[in-house]
């Protein structure tokens, strides 16, 4: 915090700073000049040394430090404050000797060295009483207070209050207070106070008296003299904040309003800038003409940071004719700083219209009819209409061997085992497999950005986020139907009645990436919000919202009210640890562990201002628990093992919307996200101006964007936004979800671009394909595995994966599907595929995550972002920072490296060999088919020459082992 | 994104950077596309071959090494004064209470005169050599942000790195070792790097940095003991013979660039144990360096390896030296991080000039941002500040003994050509000979560049003489 220290005439600081380190014989002298000779300007300081006055007294009255204000001050209120150390020796009390005096007084005249103050000028400091120094203020010996004796070799920290009990200028400061060691919380409660109509009105001078009683050998230290013209600023606070943690420190509008826009800002925008700005061909892009486009050109509340005020205050615009009149500028001002009050009726927010392909409804298209034998399904319909077209012969099938492999490695993400037969019935069997879920919830796992830490540089693991691993490892291999699977994610903790794997399911939003080092909370908070914005838009709807945080959309019909809109529904909740179970006790116990901490926090926090830290004092979680006191440290150490033994879930939770209460357990992190329910839930979403947390505009609630339809009336929940996203009418959900399930299978979506159906995206390769399944999905309950069976069972899916030149000289990319395109196993499977064909893949599932050595399967692998497993980071895995919804496919060299040098092929292929003991059952393990003769020679041969083990290492590292045949 | 598609973008991108598609050099390119092992035809003659990008994590303190500030040893002990404090941005760890004073000496140094610390000796020999940007600056205060923003140009972490689109655009000149090696040392406390530095964001993983332990190498470029050259060769003959037959019938190219990059790893494994060899210099070099003993000794072997890696044609070579996080005590923080540093920095300097490789090497110092100059509570520390900081540039073209851009007395905020991280990378790839703009990748149909949406300027000064 800028501390407002009233400035002190530049000439005086000079004199001070030049006299008072001399000793106190020359200041005797009331020759500041004196001196000089003997030291050269200014001392020679680093940071290390402060400012600090040593004042020995004269045994006379002495006025040793002085000091001007650079105008004088006849407000109503004045701050000093200063640091005092009284040597020990220096103290002498009554009977034996006459005790001390050392006072700060404030005046309007300078007085000389050694000449004393007039009566009745206020001040404050140490005098005897009775047989003791105490502290003291006075205006006169009639008018003087005491407080309590002072100690020797101690460091005080003396704050006086001078004021006007009437706030005129020519009215006496008749209102005197002291605080001893004061540390924030006291402004009301000073340690004395005195009053007398015979005062100063105004203050120009401060400065330190000694007296009769303070002798030459005695010693006093003062420094860290300022003054100020408010509590908070004379002890360095923080500005007061409206809300403890979270509220923008922002200029307030006026409560009072003078402007209408109707008649005082509509005529004056009308006659001379809607000529030009207004519509939809607007002037170089600025209409004015809608209340979300105006803000992009003003600085909320402050007219003079504003474009739109800075254009016509200095004549640019309007650009022909006279700059407007001083009185309609000033209503412009008054406009900007009262908060742009708006006519919604005289000119609403304009409805956009698109006619972009994705916001058109699902219509269920007519199947082609296409007579070819070939046609084994729908799916099969539509791929063959375009076939006959282009005039492309699909291959025939691949053989069941390979067909057999392909799904196995494609569902499971595991080569079959050697002893299982290829039949296509299974596709039953192998969807409802616990080894389906673990592989396609990884998929999933990759939209939501999933990881199991806050990210960033202090990155701390977030314990109890393989919940949501599991569950949505459990959501796809219990067959959820992907209604379920929105709604439970997007709004888990708001469904009733409550059901714990509901609140798990929040994880989706509470994935989110931030730094546990961000003082800044509103930063932080700012950072989960567009992040769970933007990932849920893209995850569920397929569009990129992320422009549209700084300025309306400029390809997609979002503005940025829309955004907002958008990211208000998740403005009253936070990313929190929360206790499944919901038990008052649980509750109690947690509130107890916080309030313990803050206790703690609070009593160090003090003490560190009462020592003279400056604001703000912050103190890390680890120095709170460090500053506890024995006991305490047991009592916190006791609940925080209470709550450690709950089953616990890394969640989203909206205490004010939520089904239910949730006990919010402790998270590690340096700073804190605030944890008041109280304070979550009276944050209002609004619009930053260019994204800019700085500029908040107006406040807005929850809603979808209105290319989507009017927003709704009511107020809105995260329930609303879930029911909306999986309405039928909504145009986008089911599209961008069957595209998902396309892109798993055949390694390519309909529309390539699958986190983006924008205009931005590609168009879809097959539209009416995957209309029909977007509508199959809906006619089916939004059962995602009817839509994986209609494309198993397709003859598109069982196309063989041969060359053909003719059909590369068509289609060279295959985007019509004329054959399978084989595709490299993702990270994961590649791993998994290597430990299970060397018989040591542990299938045991779920519960919490595994170091990276572990041989369960990858999914299992603690997913600490920045600090993946190799083997993912090798091979083009998610980052878990942003959402992927495609994975790239890269071939390094260092690929091979890993594949043929790394402990782990390395020991797997001695394993192999070991499980296959010939080169025929390795290659029966590996690949789930007979040995070429070439193979039986070559592999033969090196295995004869090196090893069985280095002719598995040959199979673990050939193309065929890592792609989906 | 298939590879013809990502020909496709190279052919666009060519087409955009006015080379035409006919270019001869085109055809070599395309041959040996997927392994990102080519040199492309630069967009103007470059001045820097390789940049060995030295990142002071934590961030060194400005007005204590490069940016000498008499006013802030005068004002110490007083807060910031208001006329300077109004300019300070308004973000959190921006204390204005209690300056705090240098406490090293700033002396000039060389005939160029630039005033460097004590705290730097050696490194301030080199000030001909130097060219300090007094005046970088960014916004954001926090370690792992602030360093995403200085390697990646935005704290999100998620656009590729300056490494990453330095291979993209060029490639590397070495066929046997990686384009863009990072090496993170000392990563003390709670720095932890952040992955964004070295990682490729939307490009392609083959353009990520390799993560190398100078100690260890890069990982598992070494064979297994137990395995002879003999029998690695004759693995290679089965794994080649395997994957053309399944390569010959479905001809896809993404398989035939997985043949290749077997024939890549196989030179790599010769020649990465190689690089790490540093017996083979003499006593005389490693002791430049400070490889003979404790503390310069880690950082010392990093930066003989770099000069190592530059001599062998790696593009991108980044030396992360974390602890400069002088919170409280800033004179033994910065101390024990000079005792680590300064030798072997100094070092690579003198030895990349006795070889004639300054010339065509950029070396880049500099943090995540610097300090503020105000004392953090009681602690004779600093705390983070990002507002202005100071980062230098030696050989590659660059004009040494000179410095760039001003900051107030007391060396918190900028006053002349405030320089952004992104300005900074245009300028590093300007030396490289590639004009950021127009190095494009196509995201998803976003033609994405370098700089981003908020762009940025190549500081021209930098190069040529004022």
């Amino acid at each position: 915090m800028v501390s407002r220290v009233l400035p002190f005439h530049p000439k005086v600081i000079s004199w001070v700073l030049l006299c008072i380190p001399l000793i106190v014989i020359s200041l005797m002298m009331a020759e500041p000049g004196r001196g000089q000779g003997l030291l050269s300007n200014q001392w020679k300081r680093n940071g290390l040394a402060s400012e600090r006055f040593t004042i020995n007294g004269t045994g006379s009255r002495n006025n040793p430090l002085r000091r001007s204000l650079k105008t004088p001050f006849d407000g109503s209120e004045f701050f000093v404050r200063f640091k005092l150390r009284y040597h020990a020796n220096s103290l002498d009390s009554p009977p034996e000797t006459s005790g001390e005096f050392f006072v700060l007084w404030l005046d309007q005249d300078e007085g000389n060295d050694g000449s004393p103050h007039a009566a009745n000028i206020p001040n404050l400091g140490v005098h005897v009483q009775g047989d003791q120094n105490r502290f003291m203020i006075r205006y006169n010996s009639s008018n003087q207070k005491f407080g309590e004796s002072i100690e020797g070799d101690r460091d005080y920290a003396i704050v006086g209050r001078l004021w006007k009990s009437s706030p005129e200028k020519q009215q006496p400061f008749d209102q005197l207070s002291l605080w001893i060691d004061p540390t924030g919380s006291e402004e009301l409660k000073p340690d004395v106070s005195v009053q007398s109509q015979q005062s100063i009105s105004k203050i120009q001078w401060i400065g330190f008296s000694t007296g009769a009683k303070t002798e030459i050998e005695d010693q006093i230290d003062v420094w860290d003299i300022r003054v100020a013209k408010s509590w908070r600023e004379i002890l360095n606070l923080p500005a007061e904040p409206a809300d403890p943690n979270y509220a923008p420190d922002m200029p307030q509008p006026p409560t009072k309003k003078t402007i209408s826009f109707r008649k005082h800002i509509y005529p004056i925008l009308k006659k001379h800038c809607y000529d030009c700005h207004s519509g939809e061909d607007a002037e170089d892009g600025i209409r004015l003409d809608t209340q979300d486009e105006v803000l992009q050109h003003i600085s909320p509340l402050l007219h003079s940071e504003s474009q739109l005020y800075q254009v016509l205050t200095t004549g640019r615009m309007p650009p022909e004719g006279p700059t407007l009149p001083g009185g309609e500028i000033q209503l412009m001002a008054d406009w900007i700083d009262e908060g742009l009050d708006w006519d919604a009726e005289l000119l609403p927010t304009p409805i956009p219209v698109s006619n972009h392909w994705a916001f058109q409804p699902i219509t269920r298209p007519e199947i082609p009819a296409v007579p070819s034998k070939w046609v084994c399904n729908p799916i099969d319909s539509f791929i063959a209409a375009k076939h006959q077209q282009v005039g492309l012969t699909p291959n025939a099938s691949a053989p069941p061997k390979t067909l057999r492999r392909r799904l196995s490695l494609d569902l499971h993400g595991l080569p079959p085992r050697p002893e299982t037969s290829a039949e296509t019935s299974e596709v039953r069997s192998m969807l409802s497999a616990p080894a389906y879920g673990q592989h396609f919830a990884r998929r999933w796992l990759d939209i939501a950005r999933w990881a199991e830490s806050n990210g960033h540089q202090h990155n701390r693991a977030r314990k109890h986020a393989w919940r949501y691993r599991d569950w949505v490892i459990d959501a796809f291999s219990e067959g959820m139907s992907f209604d379920d699977f929105v709604h439970q994610q997007v709004a888990g903790d708001e469904l009733a009645p409550y059901r714990p794997a509901q609140l798990i399911a929040t994880g989706f939003l509470a994935a989110a990436r931030y730094s546990g080092n961000e003082l800044d909370k509103q930063i932080q908070r700012n950072d989960i919000l567009v992040d769970i914005t933007n990932t849920t838009a893209s995850a569920f709807m397929g569009l990129t919202f992320e422009c549209a945080q700084c300025h309306s959309h400029k390809f997609d019909p979002i503005s940025i009210r829309d955004y907002y809109r958008f990211q208000a529904y998740f403005v009253p909740g936070q990313p929190q640890n929360l206790v499944l179970a919901r038990e008052e006790n649980t509750t109690r116990i947690a509130q107890k562990r916080q309030t313990l901490f803050d206790q703690v926090e609070q009593r160090v926090k003090v003490t560190r201002r009462k020592q003279g830290y400056p604001e703000p004092i912050l103190i890390t979680p680890t120095n709170v628990i460090k500053q506890m006191r024995p006991k305490e440290r047991e009592a916190f150490k006791e609940l925080d093992g209470q709550l450690a033994k709950l089953d616990q879930t890394w969640g989203f939770y909206s205490p004010s919307t939520a089904s239910a209460h949730f006990t919010v357990a402790p998270h590690e992190m340096r700073w804190q996200l605030p944890h008041m329910a109280s304070v979550l839930s009276k944050l209002r979403g609004a619009i930053l101006i260019r994204g800019n947390l700085r500029t908040r505009g107006p406040e807005v609630s929850a809603g979808w964007p209105l290319v989507f339809g009017p927003p709704p009336t009511e107020h809105q929940t995260r329930r609303d936004l879930a029911y909306w996203l999986t309405d039928l009418q909504n145009p986008l959900t089911a599209r961008v979800w069957v595209n998902r399930i396309w892109q798993w299978h055949f390694g390519r979506g309909l529309v390539e671009t699958s986190n983006d159906f924008g205009a931005q995206g590609q168009p879809p390769s097959h539209p009416k394909l995957l209309d029909f399944l977007a509508s199959e999905l809906m006619n089916h309950a939004w059962n995602t595995q009817h839509i994986q069976k209609l494309i198993l069972e397709s003859s598109t899916y069982r196309l063989s994966s041969k060359h053909s030149a003719e059909n590369v000289r068509i289609d060279p990319d295959n985007r019509l599907y004329w054959r399978w395109t084989p595709r490299r196993l993702k990270a994961e499977a590649i791993r998994d595929s290597i430990l299970e064909v060397s018989g040591q893949l542990d299938h045991h599932h779920g519960g919490p995550s595994d170091a990276h050595d572990s041989k369960r399967r990858s999914i299992y692998l603690t997913q600490k972002r920045d600090n993946l497993p190799e083997q993912q980071v090798l091979f083009d895995s998610a980052n878990g920072i942003i959402s992927c919804s495609q994975r790239r496919v890269s071939t390094t060299a260092l690929q091979p490296l890993w594949l043929m040098n790394s402990g782990l092929v390395q020991n797997a292929a001695k394993k192999l060999a070991i499980r296959a003991g010939t080169i025929e059952m390795a290659i029966r393990i590996a690949l789930h088919r007979e040995p070429t003769e070439t193979e039986l020679q070559t592999l033969g041969q090196l295995a004869k020459d090196q090893g069985l083990s280095s002719a598995c290492l040959a199979i673990l590292n050939s193309s065929e082992f890592l792609y989906i045949p | 994104m298939t590879n013809s598609t990502l020909m496709m973008n190279r052919r666009k991108f060519f087409a955009t950077a006015g080379l035409g598609a006919t270019s001869i050099a085109m055809h070599s390119l395309f041959a040996d596309e997927h392994q990102g092992n080519q040199t492309l035809v630069p967009h103007h003659p470059p001045t820097a071959r390789s940049v060995i990008f030295l990142f002071m994590s934590g961030g060194p303190s400005q007005v204590d090494t490069f940016d000498p500030k008499p006013e802030l040893t005068k004002l110490a002990g007083r807060d910031v004064p208001e006329s300077l404090a109004k300019n300070v941005p308004r973000i959190k760890r921006a204390g204005l209470a209690n300056l705090l004073g240098s406490p090293w000496e700033f002396h000039p140094r060389g005939d160029s005169g630039i005033a460097i610390s004590d705290l730097l000796p050696k490194i301030a020999k080199h000030a001909d050599e130097l060219c300090v940007i007094r005046s970088m600056t960014h916004r954001n205060p926090v370690h792992g942000p602030g360093e995403c923003v200085a390697l990646t140009g935005t704290s999100i972490g998620d656009r590729p790195s300056l490494g990453s689109w330095s291979i993209y655009g060029l490639g590397s000149e070495s066929k046997e070792l990686p384009g863009f090696i990072t090496m993170n040392l000392h990563t003390d406390g709670m720095q932890f790097p952040q992955a964004a530095g070295w990682n490729p964001g939307f490009l392609p993983s083959r353009y990520q940095g390799t993560l190398v332990d100078p100690a260890k190498g890069i990982m598992h470029a070494s064979r297994p003991v137990d395995v002879s050259k003999a029998q690695r060769e004759q693995e290679l003959e089965a794994i080649q013979s395997m994957n053309r037959s399944f390569y010959s019938d479905i001809k896809l190219n993404e398989l035939e660039a997985r043949i290749r990059s077997y024939e890549t790893a196989f030179r790599m494994q010769t020649s990465a144990p190689e690089l790490f060899e540093i017996a083979e210099e003499t006593a005389e070099t490693q002791n430049l360096y400070g490889c003979n003993k404790a503390p310069t000794r880690e950082v010392g072997r990093a930066c003989l390896l770099a000069r190592r890696m530059v001599q062998r044609g790696v593009r991108y070579i980044q030396i992360r030296v974390g602890g400069w996080d002088a919170h409280g005590n800033l004179k033994g923080n910065h101390d024990k991080m000079a005792s680590r540093t300064d030798t072997p920095i100094a070092g690579l300097l003198s030895d990349l000039k006795r070889t004639g490789l300054l010339d065509n090497t950029l070396v880049v110092w500099g943090g995540e941002f610097g300090r503020t100059p105000t004392m953090e509570g009681r602690s004779g520390g600093r705390d983070h500040s990002p507002s202005a900081y100071s980062t230098w540039l030696a050989g590659g073209g660059t004009r040494g003994g000179q410095t760039v851009g001003t900051t107030d007395p007391i060396g918190y905020t900028v006053t002349e050509r405030p320089v952004k991280p992104l300005d900074l990378h245009a300028t590093i790839l300007h030396a490289l000979g590639v004009n950021a703009k127009r190095l494009i990748y196509d995201h998803h149909g976003l033609k994405e560049n370098p700089l981003g949406v908020t762009g940025g300027q190549v500081v021209r000064e930098v190069f040529t003489s004022t």
